[in-house]
């Protein structure tokens, strides 16, 4: 099968591989780049693990093709933390034991880091219809949403109950 | 010992995990990469029963980058047959033998038929297109009525039917004088629907065959390497030395990665042929069709009741629809009934019961694989108050156990000791207020609106008050071994195999405080045949308790050791040695302290101590699980049904639980929170769906198996009840499995309540809109 060259910025870095046309972004980041971050999870487009920021906008890479991804500025769960130190996101998500097994982790993460960029004070029920398209299986998602709430500027601490 | 102001022990101390985790940084099996890593696709049964006439793979072996390809025929002459290591589960049961990949005869949808090794997974499922295989279409046995037709066509010929086995009628009282001298009679067939696992990460494994060593080194995700380990060796027929299992993160598995799954073995078989390292990662689709269910169990349920609500007793029967490869559904049934009376003064108890092989997944563990017992039991008592229209908290207060009261057992054996059940249901009541509930309720019906109220409880044995002769652990004993490194930290190696549950966080924990150094100087190594102590790995909600408690006592022994050491370099009696700061003194000469580093040097470098303490700093220890004890609780849903569409709004989640002493409450409450989440998905969503005449699996993809999302679990009250304590030191107790198998039966009381001005009984646990509005007669009845 002939390939074709691709070139584009993952995490601030230039990158380029030569690939066939069947190839998905989310092989060409782990199998040929080596970003092995970035999780696949059904494979077709449900849970949202392979989610990646492609400029800017959060895309699943399992259901997009490298050459799609020509000239674009793409952002892994890589490259959130500054030289080792977690961004506040992260911090926030550490704080409140967010994740367990960490599977669904890297696709939460870049949904949730555009969510902010779109609106940096998000209240409960945007971040829960904002993160509706990302399955996690072990935390039943109130820690997630809580880590959220305090990457936003909140105390973390989960509101009264609703009665 | 650290003073308890500073303990971590109880502390919500954030986990040594997510560092990597959350950085993208951690290594799944996916992960993993080996020089010359050849890739694994598998052809699958297109049908659910049907023999094989005929295997063509000459095209696959031709397409450029094939490096191998495998008949089911081919991989049985280099494997030894099953039911490999899910034998574990079966001993005493009857037992057919199959090969690693079907040769005969395929079995489900899904069933592995031939393996393709390529350059790349591309590559391997362009191969998989170009093998042709010729079948014999068969009947599917399906349905349970199906199994047990002895027309039917046997799945295994060697069983001779689809019978697996039949156990008799046990009793336990009298029974027949409990159902004369009843009032009333009860009777329910309540079906419980077959679900599955799904962790967010699929099965997978690296194997690396060594020609020249002739060692095997796998890369799994499993929850317990030793076991995995005794799975390669039994199959491959190699010796236990040669087989080294590794495991670094894994994404979730809740019972499924467990032992060396068929396509494991054919994976490790073929790089011990072509002497290449082989990577098999399930996707989604295998993952949901093939990789193994659970539950799908039904019971026919009589219960003998007085009129104040007393259970004199019990007939149950139990059919358990064990899939397509016999496994754990064999040995279920025994589970549920030692569990069945639960936490309940139930005088007696009938029980039978009955499992069928079937066209379908093969039943594998999943989060309280015995959970119907729970959902059975707590299904009856609100049946039992409706019969009787008294109040389900009612019923349940006056049949409960009070702790210290007798009975001081379970109807069927176990002793109840500490079982804090009351006071769990007793907790849940204050926090409702059931009478302010039931005012609301009323003033929402008169608006039309269907408000519900259901609430249950359960006990597990997460591991179980001791039993006479033994501790209190289920599947044996714990091992572990800590050592003193020279920069002072601790090593502790165990046989857990976390996959979500933070035990590198918790156990150091346990391990810090005892020891007495701070959190972060405990490393935890998991996941290595080579390194860690033999042992089950982690499962059963027996972590807890059983590593919790090992970590506790091995902390406490290596720090008598270290001061046995230090002792004498001061010249001094170990019993005079003090630790702080992370050096060793004699007790009031702090300035002359010894750093930890130094002292396990000191053991290193000859002569500098006596012979016998020469070498490792190091301890093994081993713990029965002491005293033991229960875990348990009470959950209560507050739901709205809109009787429009036939959904289900969950307005509140309550839960009142005693896992004994908290190690983490955050992680405490993430595996609740979760185990709940996952209660709720089988109720409202989740369904492993065949067609009952074809077999076709019909629930392969997440647009058609329905986990639940953000929107759909609501926030979780939690409360926790600690019990009295029962052992001197280890008051842990498991939690991992409790909110599953709570939740489903607390959902669907609230359910039934809320539709009781319809007449709607429920008596099966899968309550998706469509059919809640055939309950109510909104819409027709799916035949």
């Amino acid at each position: 099968m002939s390939t074709f060259d691709v070139e584009l910025t993952v995490n601030g870095t230039p990158r380029q591989g030569s690939v066939e046309p069947r190839r998905t972004l989310a092989d060409f980041l782990r199998e040929d780049l080596g970003l092995t971050g970035t999780h696949l999870g059904c494979e077709h487009g449900v849970c949202g693990a392979c989610t990646v920021l492609v400029n800017g906008e959060p895309a699943r890479s399992c259901l997009m093709l490298a050459v799609q991804a020509r000239g674009a500025d793409i952002l892994t769960v890589e490259g959130l933390a500054n030289n080792g130190v977690m961004n506040p996101l992260q911090q926030a998500m550490w704080e409140s034991h967010g994740f367990q097994c960490g599977f669904c982790t890297p696709g939460f993460l870049m949904q949730i880091t555009a969510l902010l960029v779109e609106n940096p004070n998000p209240g409960e029920e945007e971040i829960r219809e904002a993160l509706s398209g990302n399955l996690c299986r072990c935390t039943g998602y109130e820690s997630i949403v809580n880590g959220v709430l305090r990457a936003a500027g909140h105390d973390g601490s989960p509101p009264e109950p609703r009665h | 010992m650290q003073n308890i102001a500073e303990r971590y022990t109880g502390a919500s101390v954030k986990r040594s995990e997510d560092p990597r985790i959350l950085t993208g940084t951690g290594c799944y099996v996916d992960d993993v990469r080996l020089p010359g890593m050849l890739h694994a696709a598998f052809v699958r049964s297109p049908s659910a029963h049907a023999r094989i006439t005929g295997v063509d793979v000459t095209e696959a072996r031709k397409l450029p980058g094939v490096i191998a390809v495998l008949t089911g025929e081919e991989l049985d002459a280099l494997t030894v047959r099953g039911p490999g290591a899910a034998g574990m589960f079966s001993a005493g049961l009857p037992m057919p033998s199959f090969s690693v990949l079907a040769t005969d005869k395929v079995r489900l949808v899904g069933d592995p038929v031939v393996l393709v090794v390529a350059e790349s997974r591309y590559l391997a499922e362009d191969a998989c297109e170009l093998v042709v295989v010729d079948y014999e279409e068969l009947p599917a046995v399906i349905t349970q009525e199906q199994a047990l037709d002895p027309a039917g066509p046997p799945i295994f010929e060697d069983l001779g039917s689809n019978v697996l086995v039949r156990s008799p009628v046990a009793t336990f009282g009298d029974v027949e004088g409990a159902f004369a001298r009843a009032d009333r009679v009860v009777r329910a067939e309540l079906r419980q629907h077959r679900h599955q696992n799904v962790p967010m990460e699929c099965r997978g494994v690296v194997c690396s065959f060594d020609l020249g060593s002739g060692e095997l080194t796998v890369y799994s995700a499993t929850q317990g390497v030793h076991i995995a380990r005794t799975g390669f060796a039994t199959q491959l027929d190699m010796p236990l030395e040669k087989v080294r299992v590794l495991a670094g993160d894994i994404g979730g598995s809740f019972g499924l990665k467990l032992g060396a799954a068929r396509e494991d073995i054919a994976c490790a078989a073929a790089s011990r042929r072509l002497g290449r390292p082989i990577r098999w990662i399930e996707d989604r689709s295998e993952n949901l069709t093939a990789s193994g269910q659970a539950r799908d169990e039904s019971f026919e349920v009589e219960a003998a009741i007085s009129n104040e609500g007393h259970i004199l007793g019990l007939r149950v029967k139990m059919i358990i629809d064990t899939g397509a490869y016999p496994g754990l559904g064999g040995m279920l049934p025994e589970a549920v009934k030692g569990m069945i009376p639960g936490p309940y003064k139930i005088g007696a108890l009938s029980f039978e019961s009955t499992a069928v092989i079937t066209n379908k997944a093969s039943y594998v563990a999943y989060r309280g694989p015995w959970a119907s017992e729970t959902w059975v039991r707590e299904r009856m008592i609100d049946l039992i108050a409706k019969e009787l229209a008294m109040e389900p908290l009612e019923v349940r207060l006056r049949n409960v156990v009070t702790r210290g009261e007798p009975p001081l057992q379970m109807l069927t054996g176990r002793s109840l000791v500490g079982v804090t059940s009351r006071e769990s249901l007793d907790r849940i009541a204050a926090l409702v207020d059931v009478e302010a509930f039931r005012r609301r309720q009323a003033e929402a019906r008169a608006q039309g609106r269907y408000l519900g109220l259901g609430l249950a409880t359960y006990i597990e044995a997460a591991p179980g008050p001791r039993t006479p002769g033994g501790g209190g652990g289920i599947m044996g004993p714990e091992q572990m071994r800590l050592r003193l490194e020279e920069d002072g930290t601790v090593t502790v190696f165990t046989s857990q195999m976390p996959h979500g549950q933070s035990h590198q966080t918790t156990l150091a924990q346990i391990a810090a405080d005892e020891f007495g150094v701070p959190f972060d100087q405990v490393r935890v190594v998991v996941g290595d045949t080579d390194v860690v102590p033999m042992g089950f790995g982690t499962g059963g909600s027996r972590s807890a308790t059983m590593a919790g408690g090992v970590s506790l006592h091995g902390a406490r022994a290596l720090r008598a050791k270290v001061f046995e050491v230090a002792a004498h370099l001061f010249e001094a009696s170990p019993e005079d040695m003090d630790l702080a700061a992370g050096a060793v003194s004699v007790r009031g000469v702090p300035a002359r302290a010894v750093p930890l580093g130094e002292i396990a040097r000191a053991a290193h470098e000859p002569g500098r101590v006596p012979r016998d303490l020469e070498g490792d700093l190091e301890v093994t220890a081993e713990y029965d699980g002491g005293e033991g004890g229960w875990a348990g609780g009470t959950h209560a849903a507050i739901v709205e049904v809109d009787v429009e569409t036939g959904q289900v709004r969950i307005e509140r989640y309550l839960v009142a639980e005693d896992c004994g002493v908290l190690i983490n409450p955050a992680i405490v409450e993430g595996q609740v929170r979760g185990g709940v989440a996952q209660g709720i998905g089988a109720v409202l969503l989740e369904r492993s769906a065949y067609d009952p005449d074809s077999g076709q699996y019909l629930s392969s993809t997440f647009m058609d198996y329905l986990i639940p999302t953000a929107c759909e679990i609501p926030r979780i009250e939690i409360e926790h009840i600690e019990t009295v304590p029962l052992d001197a030191d280890v008051n842990f107790r498991g939690v991992g499995e409790g909110g599953m198998i709570i939740a489903p039966p607390t959902l669907c009381n609230a359910i039934e309540d809320a539709l009781s001005p319809m007449g709607v009984r429920v008596t099966e646990q899968h309550l998706p809109p469509c059919r809640i509005l055939e309950l109510i007669g909104a819409i027709a009845l799916d035949p």
